[in-house]
């Protein structure tokens, strides 16, 4: 019995050719040039460029520790989440009116089944003989077409991220720096500057207040009147409580 | 000629060794160092710990005393009770650790009836002396261990353990 | 000495056919870089396989110090990133890498697709190619969570919600990957580990396996 009907199969000597013996040598007469022993010419360059591959890789691992933002805590409800850079176009596909809201579906689903799908069946939908990418224009097209869009939504998602307000929010703070249950703390938390500048004060929506250095008269003003993209009267209480919460942002940002 | 082509081949082949030794070095070496890190660490430790127990009411029998401290295990910090035999002799405080030297289970003052005035240990009927030497003929092959003792304020103080410093083997 | 060794290994086991299989075999001239210099195109592939080999023993090694526990997780990285010797070298390695797989991983398919190598008879090694792409992506999303800080917890919550809006079964895939039907916690972590360091690499060697077994079989695609 033979294997591989007639095609000429190489560099496995478990396959055996019509004469029922093994092939040994690899056959690559067909190929025309200078042909290189894999061991131990070709395996030398490659492990030289593997080498120096290598030495990058530590040098990079060295200069750039890899982050580690501050222990996950599920409750904080003004965190701005990214996922890892290489799903980037994904999660910006689904910010788009077409693929959110009722079609959601079709960004989660449709979009990226039909590219993956397409991707894996590639060699039954380009079926033809030729293998040179311009005798084969629509296939290269659809790549081409592909890529450009996940370029593009990667840059788009990475332009309107605000990488300063997620390098604050990730920044790993320790619980004391403020005290929970300050008078102060319990009017923040009551009315609604908790949604937007977090529970811990790391900010969000709004600002981070840790070395804002700010004047309880300013905290006061600002809480009342906003402040560029902060409503005017986003408070809604007491003179009393007006006060309590000035001073404690106010004694935090000063820290 | 042909002893030419086989030579250079033997070079290639020495050549791809030292790439491919260097290539695992470089992998393996930070590796290795990650893993056998518990190895190379100091223990800080050598901290003596205040007990409830005042130096005044230690007698010549040797008495169970209980400190805790709080114990740094890598990332998990957790508050550890640990316990001494602790007795006078004469002046000086005598404080015996309870780990068996046989295998790690834990003595008893007067633990057997039978062999009074003794260390017991119950795991496999080791005995040691009041000052911790090992009985002959008992699982154990050495003193126990001492804790490093100190006062203050007329507490007594635990340190670190020694080697049992009264037994000469 | 090692000629002995290996003629008495041979000797039982007629090893010598194996050892041809692996590295006896010519290397073409237009794969080779030191002929034609457009040919380091043909090197993604076996660069991605050597940053796999590094994520596979720099995980090993990280796992002698990570827990996966929500009160722990995240101590135990911050320890052996910070305390641990050579700690930092270790985590840059599996972080950096992972970035660095896929970087590789997507040239390499690039390079396929565009010299048509994945045409008759070599269909079936690019299948099994996309499917260790989709692996890997996958120990990607699920190694992201790990680390348990902030970024990690609330991209995963947004790749469970996403992978809830899959009609019909999307509530049971999103309870089965978090393992609660509404907490993001305990549960998820142990899961994603599970996934990330057994499931997912016991499906990653069998499918690297058959793309290397494949590619011996039938050899490299021949010049364009």
């Amino acid at each position: 019995m033979h294997k591989g009907k007639g095609m000429k199969f190489v560099g496995d000597s478990r396959v055996q050719d019509k004469k029922g013996q093994k092939v040994y040598p690899p056959d690559y007469s067909a190929y025309p040039g200078k042909n290189e022993p894999f061991w131990p010419d070709f395996l030398l360059r490659e492990w030289m460029v593997g080498a120096v591959f290598l030495i990058g890789f530590l040098v990079l691992t060295v200069a750039h520790p890899s982050p580690l933002e501050g222990q996950a805590d599920p409750t904080n409800t003004g965190y701005i989440p990214l996922p890892d850079w290489y799903f980037l176009f994904l999660y910006q596909l689904l910010k788009y009116e077409f693929a959110s809201g009722p079609y959601n579906i079709i960004g989660a689903m449709v979009v990226p089944g039909i590219a993956f799908g397409a991707l894996l069946l590639a060699p039954f939908l380009d079926r033809g003989p030729e293998r040179r990418a311009y005798k084969r224009p629509l296939p290269v097209l659809f790549m081409l077409l592909a890529l450009s869009a996940m370029v593009y939504l990667t840059w788009e998602s990475v332009a309107n991220h605000d990488w300063a307000a997620a390098e604050r929010q990730g920044k790993i703070t320790s619980d004391t720096a403020f005290d929970k249950s300050d008078p102060g703390y319990e009017v923040y938390a009551k009315q609604s500057c908790i949604g937007c500048h977090g529970d811990q004060l790391q900010g969000g929506a709004g600002v981070a207040f840790d070395g804002l250095k700010l004047t309880p008269e300013q905290v006061a003003k600002v809480a009342k009147e906003g402040y560029k993209t902060m409503q005017p009267g986003a408070f809604k209480g007491s003179d009393e409580e007006l006060k309590k919460l000035a001073n404690f942002i106010a004694e935090y940002s000063n820290k | 000629m042909s002893n030419n082509r086989v030579s250079r081949r033997q070079f290639l082949n020495y050549t791809l060794t030292g790439v491919g030794g260097f290539m695992a070095a470089g992998m393996l070496m930070p590796m290795v160092r990650f893993a056998v890190d518990p190895v190379l660490a100091k223990k800080g430790g050598g901290e003596y710990v205040l007990t409830e127990k005042k130096v005044s009411d230690l007698t010549e029998k040797p008495e169970k005393v209980d400190f805790t401290y709080e114990q740094a295990d890598a990332w998990y910090k957790s508050d550890v009770t640990d316990n001494a035999w602790v007795y006078k002799d004469g002046d000086k405080i005598i404080a015996i650790s309870p780990v068996c030297k046989h295998l790690g289970c834990t003595v008893n003052w007067d633990g057997d009836p039978a062999h009074p005035n003794q260390f017991f240990c119950p795991c496999h009927a080791g005995r040691y002396e009041k000052n911790g030497k090992n009985i002959p003929k008992t699982p154990p092959l050495g003193p126990l261990d001492q804790f490093q003792v100190k006062e203050k304020d007329g507490f007594l103080m635990i340190g670190k353990v020694i080697p049992n410093t009264m037994v000469k083997q | 000495m090692l000629n002995k060794l290996y003629d008495w290994i041979d000797e039982r086991l007629d090893i010598t056919p194996i050892w041809r299989d692996i590295a006896d075999h010519e290397v073409p001239e237009h794969v080779n870089p030191a002929h034609h210099f457009s040919a380091f195109v043909y090197c993604f592939g076996g660069l991605t396989f050597f940053v796999t080999v590094i994520q596979i023993l720099s995980g090993m090694f990280l796992t002698m110090y990570y827990t996966p526990d929500v009160v722990n997780a995240w101590k135990s990285v911050y320890y052996l990133q910070n305390e641990v010797g050579a700690g930092e070298i270790i985590r840059g390695m599996h972080h950096w890498g992972a970035s660095l797989v896929i970087v590789m991983m997507f040239l390499h398919t690039l390079r396929v697709f565009f010299t048509g190598s994945y045409k008759k008879p070599r269909e079936l090694n690019w299948i099994v190619g996309v499917l260790i792409f989709a692996v890997i992506l996958g120990l990607g999303f699920t190694g992201y969570l790990l680390p348990w800080d902030m970024k990690a917890l609330f991209a995963t919550k947004v790749g469970i919600e996403i992978a809830a809006s899959v009609p019909i079964i999307g509530e049971a895939i999103k309870i089965l990957l978090a393992g609660d039907t509404t907490i993001l916690g305990a549960q998820t972590l142990t899961r994603f580990f599970a996934i990330h360091v057994f499931f997912l690499p016991a499906a990653l060697l069998g499918l690297l396996a058959a793309h290397f077994i494949m590619i011996r079989r039938q050899g490299i695609s021949g010049p364009l």
